[in-house]
């Protein structure tokens, strides 16, 4: 059965046949979220937690989360279909491409081959998180002025990239910058402009 | 012509400036919306089943487990597919025969990825498989393995002919012969096909990753007998197309199959290796080249007879021919092409659809016989191009019924010749080999015409004086939202930042034939610039009796305010004009095939690079190159040499990797990933070192003299790299890519053997 499945079915299951009829097989996924205006001590007790499933909590963009997911969920998945943060893109779900890259707990990785439970109580950046109130992050800025991109499918990965970079170097040289990018593909090949835009960026950034 | 803003000629205010994309702000915060990025309730999610044979009959097809498992919604195979071909004619959004490994078997929707992956495997397919056929001589012998009933030759041969090119060969004073291949490429983007596809009654929207939405439109409703009104593709924000995604493919097909028989929506988002597998490549080209020259320097014949590899099916047939005879002056030509199907995926466009191949093997062979006649290959060049006024043909045959013009390839030479100091180069090639890194420099030219197809844009003026391009063809990552709302704008004299725009979406702007071969600029750009125009009349129109009964002619907008031209101080503001009209203004544009008359246009380029090659390793290192392109007017100078840069780095792309390899024992693709492909990074090729140069020059036309660029860039990379390397250590290299076994094994053979 898959999750939404299950989930549907522990549902269906809980309110219908087990929890009316008293029955004690409800899964693990069962609990007092699931029946609205039941006290929680009225519930059988879960007997087997479902062992493919987790609770897990992160910080993502600043905001608090906290949500039960499939073990096997990428953080990619996580946020893009659970959180809607559709901004972080796939492109090759391989580890091969950084389009899906963010930052998290300061460090920039690929969000295709990372596991949410990994995150699990950690600090996520995506790039729905740089502008402040309406206003461009100054990576964002140098992208928009210098043209660092072209269709824009890994920008979001390129501009997390050179944030992680840009707070450790400050002060970058370009062949710097050419090798912190270097995870990031651009089918476009917008390179030369990617790297005056993150040039530029780490310019803004000391001014 | 009333009197319009803008007049040609005329001042232009926004037209050839810089500055940003005007949707740069959605593209750098993540809020542009990708097709992959939508999400519609209760959305079911599809997969492929795809062939593990190269070629093999369906003996029999049993969905029954699938379709029982819980969570599946709808399975379809050959059965449920339109006995309406995708695009061409050769090949169903599902077939009863596949002919390649990976080509689409059956497909389903489930309402998560894990059921649909569950239920694929239950899909029970008997195969009768088939004997296959990988290269496209081989499967023109006799006894070959046949893909279609008529043969694996793809209609008759092209042939264009000019003069009499035996008669010339043998006439000349010098011939040379030579082959020059290029293997199967990747030719995808960053964002894997994706497609959605909702129903509501009989009335279907796709979202797709398109460049050409009304094809995709087209394709649907022929396919499930719909009136154009019920149909509906959008294509809004496009990671990427490059030629791959120009034409309807089975992806849309399948969701809307899908989606109608599940009755809810479905996405098909397309893996990586899918995206690799079953969208379109790039295809082999092995081309014999017989070239002749006379002592003076002049050519004199050429022959060439090229084998295209068409893959299973075809998106677009291998269109070579144009490089050599449009380019230079040659009083016998004879090109050949031979389209031959094999069991590898499907091949179409692929920026510049066959240019790259043919001008490596033009180029090269025009550089080669330069060499043997110990001519400076550029001053052979410069001798032997086309000028303006010189006969060229028109269309598709040989015979030179046009006349060219607005041509500035020997400007594009001069001009990039001087960047890169071309009497630095090697006298003779190879001399500077006594260092273990050997530097060389090389030149290729080439060129494309665009514009082609039906082309319609609408504008609309709100009643607030802001503006609204509506457009059907896409913006791939070109700019055209940007450059189309400059054109507008100059046109209205309505500042660029009230503008915005609407691509790709068949339900609100005109037909329009697509972005694909240089022809957004061209053909939806003209019908942009018209659309403006209707406006602009219909709003002095509608100022007139505001500004004592002014003509049309009398009056221009400059920054959203109509004056009177002689009296400027006499004027309204273009808001007031549009609240006193109370309707909107609706403009309509559009245009056939741009070329009229016998005066052909072409955009050409000329590339230099310089190279070094480690002898030791075999190691190329491009260290500069110089991309002198003409592009008529450029419309945002800011974009024309991004998509040059660009452009460049994926033509030098191919001399390094991106070469899809198939075993010889079971059709699979070897290299489906971009780990075995290798596009290049930002370490691959140091973008500084690329230098975009644009020749002053107006064209004739396409919008205030601009001339579609996208596909050019792309061309030369592989012909300048292999006559770089050749001036560096005087080896030629005529197979593509140029590894560095390539180069290290050319450069033992040399030893004692006098190569050219």
């Amino acid at each position: 059965m898959s999750d939404k499945e299950r989930k549907h079915a522990d549902t269906f299951s809980a309110s219908r046949r087990s929890f009316l009829k008293g029955g004690a097989a409800a899964t693990g996924a069962l609990s007092a979220s699931l029946i609205p205006g039941t006290a929680e001590a009225q519930l059988p007790e879960a007997t087997t937690p479902d062992p493919h499933r987790s609770t897990i909590e992160m910080r993502v963009n600043g905001k608090a989360y906290r949500k039960e997911i499939a073990n096997r969920t990428t953080l990619l998945q996580f946020l893009r279909e659970d959180l809607k943060l559709t901004g972080t893109k796939m492109g090759c779900d391989r580890l091969q491409c950084g389009a899906c890259t963010v930052v998290l707990n300061g460090r920039n990785v690929y969000s295709c081959t990372t596991l949410a439970l990994e995150a699990s109580a950690g600090d996520v950046l995506t790039i729905e998180g740089l502008a402040t109130d309406d206003k461009l992050h100054p990576i964002q800025q140098a992208f928009v002025e210098h043209s660092g991109y072209q269709c824009g499918f890994c920008t979001s990965g390129q501009i997390m990239s050179t944030k992680v970079f840009l707070d450790r170097s400050p002060q970058p040289t370009e062949d710097q910058a050419r090798l912190a990018l270097s995870g990031n593909l651009c089918r476009c090949a917008a390179y030369k402009r990617i790297l005056e835009s993150v040039m530029a960026a780490s310019r803004l950034l000391r001014a | 012509m009333p009197q319009q803003n803008a007049a040609p000629g005329g001042p232009l205010t926004v037209v050839g400036t810089r500055g940003p994309n005007i949707d740069a702000v959605e593209r750098v915060t993540g809020r542009a919306k990708y097709t992959g990025d939508i999400d519609l309730p209760g959305m079911l999610v599809a997969r492929v089943l795809r062939s593990p044979h190269a070629h093999a009959r369906i003996a029999s097809i049993d969905t029954s487990k699938a379709e029982a498992l819980s969570g599946v919604r709808a399975v379809v195979t050959y059965r449920e597919a339109p006995k309406v071909m995708i695009w061409g004619h050769r090949q169903y959004a599902l077939n009863d025969r596949v002919r390649f490994k990976g080509e689409a078997v059956a497909a389903l929707a489930a309402v998560d990825p894990e059921t649909a992956d569950k239920a694929l495997k239950l899909i029970d397919v008997q195969y009768e498989v088939l004997p296959f056929v990988l290269d496209p001589e081989e499967a023109l012998k006799p006894g070959a393995p046949q893909l279609f009933p008529d043969g694996n030759l793809e209609g008759p041969p092209r042939i264009l002919t000019r003069g009499d090119v035996e008669q010339g060969l043998k006439a000349a004073d010098t011939v040379i012969e030579r082959v020059y291949h290029c293997p199967t490429m990747w030719s995808g983007s960053m964002e894997p096909r994706v497609a959605i596809a909702q129903w509501d009654g009989d009335y279907l929207t796709v979202w797709a990753s398109s460049q050409s939405p009304f094809r995709v439109h087209g394709s649907l409703a022929a396919m499930f007998n719909l009136p154009d009104g019920n149909v509906r593709i959008i294509a809004s924000y496009v990671g990427g197309g490059f030629g791959t995604k120009s034409a309807p493919h089975a992806d849309e097909a399948l969701a809307a199959m899908l989606a109608r028989k599940a009755r809810l929506p479905v996405k098909l988002q397309y893996s990586r290796e899918e995206e690799i597998l079953d969208s379109n490549t790039r295809f082999q080209t092995r081309m014999y080249v017989r070239i002749g020259v006379n002592k003076d320097m002049t050519l004199q014949a050429l022959h060439v007879k090229a084998y295209i590899n068409q893959g299973a099916y075809h998106t677009r047939l291998g269109g070579l021919g144009n490089q050599a005879t449009h380019i230079y002056r040659i009083p016998n030509v004879k090109t050949e092409q031979y389209r031959v199907h094999t069991n590898i995926p499907n091949t179409g466009p692929t920026r510049g659809v066959g240019d790259p191949q043919e001008t490596f093997g033009i180029e090269s062979a025009i550089d080669e016989i330069a060499n043997e006649m110990g001519w400076d290959p550029m001053e052979f060049r410069l001798k032997n191009i086309k000028r303006n006024g010189d006969p060229i043909a028109r269309g598709g045959s040989g015979t030179e019924d046009g006349r060219l013009v607005t041509q500035v390839l020997h400007r594009c030479i001069e001009e990039g010749a001087a960047r890169i100091d071309w009497n630095r180069r090697n006298n003779i090639p190879g001399s500077g080999s006594a260092t273990p890194k050997a530097r060389g420099i090389g030149v290729a030219c080439t060129e494309r015409g665009g514009g082609g197809g039906l082309a319609g844009a609408s504008v609309k003026v709100n009643l607030d004086g802001s503006a609204h391009v509506f457009y059907a063809s896409t913006d791939i990552g070109t700019g055209s939202r940007t450059t189309l709302a400059m054109i507008a704008s100059e046109v209205l004299g309505i500042p660029l930042a009230n503008f915005r725009t609407t691509a790709g979406d068949t339900e609100v702007a005109p037909y329009d034939n697509g972005s694909h071969g240089n022809r957004t600029l061209q053909g939806t750009g003209r019908a942009v610039e018209a659309a403006a125009r209707d406006c602009l009349q219909q709003i002095l129109a509608a100022a007139g009796p505001m500004l004592n009964n002014a003509t049309p002619a009398d009056l221009e907008i400059r920054d959203s305010v109509v004056r009177v031209k002689a009296d400027p101080s006499r004027n309204v503001p273009l808001r007031m004009v549009m609240q006193r009209r109370g309707r909107s203004v609706i403009g309509d544009g559009g245009t056939t095939a741009p070329q009229t008359g016998v005066d052909v246009e072409r955009t050409s380029a000329a590339h230099f690079v310089e190279v070094e090659v480690d002898k030791e390793t075999g190691k190329v290192r491009i260290l500069r190159y110089v991309s002198a392109h003409d592009v008529g007017r450029p419309i945002n100078v800011t974009i024309v040499e991004n998509q040059i840069e660009g452009g460049t780095i994926q033509g030098l792309a191919l001399t390094q990797g991106e070469e899809l390899r198939f075993d010889p024992r079971t059709g699979a693709c070897l290299t489906a990933s971009f780990v075995d492909l290798k596009p290049p990074t930002a370490l691959d090729f140091d973008p500084r070192v690329i230098e975009a140069v644009i020749i002053p020059n107006e064209g004739v036309t396409g919008p205030f003299g601009g001339k579609g660029l996208g596909e050019n860039p792309c061309h030369p990379g592989m012909a300048a790299v292999a006559n770089a390397i050749y001036n560096a250590l005087g080896v030629r290299l005529r197979e593509v890519p140029f590894t560095r076994a390539k180069i290290l094994a050319a450069l033992e053979q040399r030893t004692g053997v006098r190569t050219a």
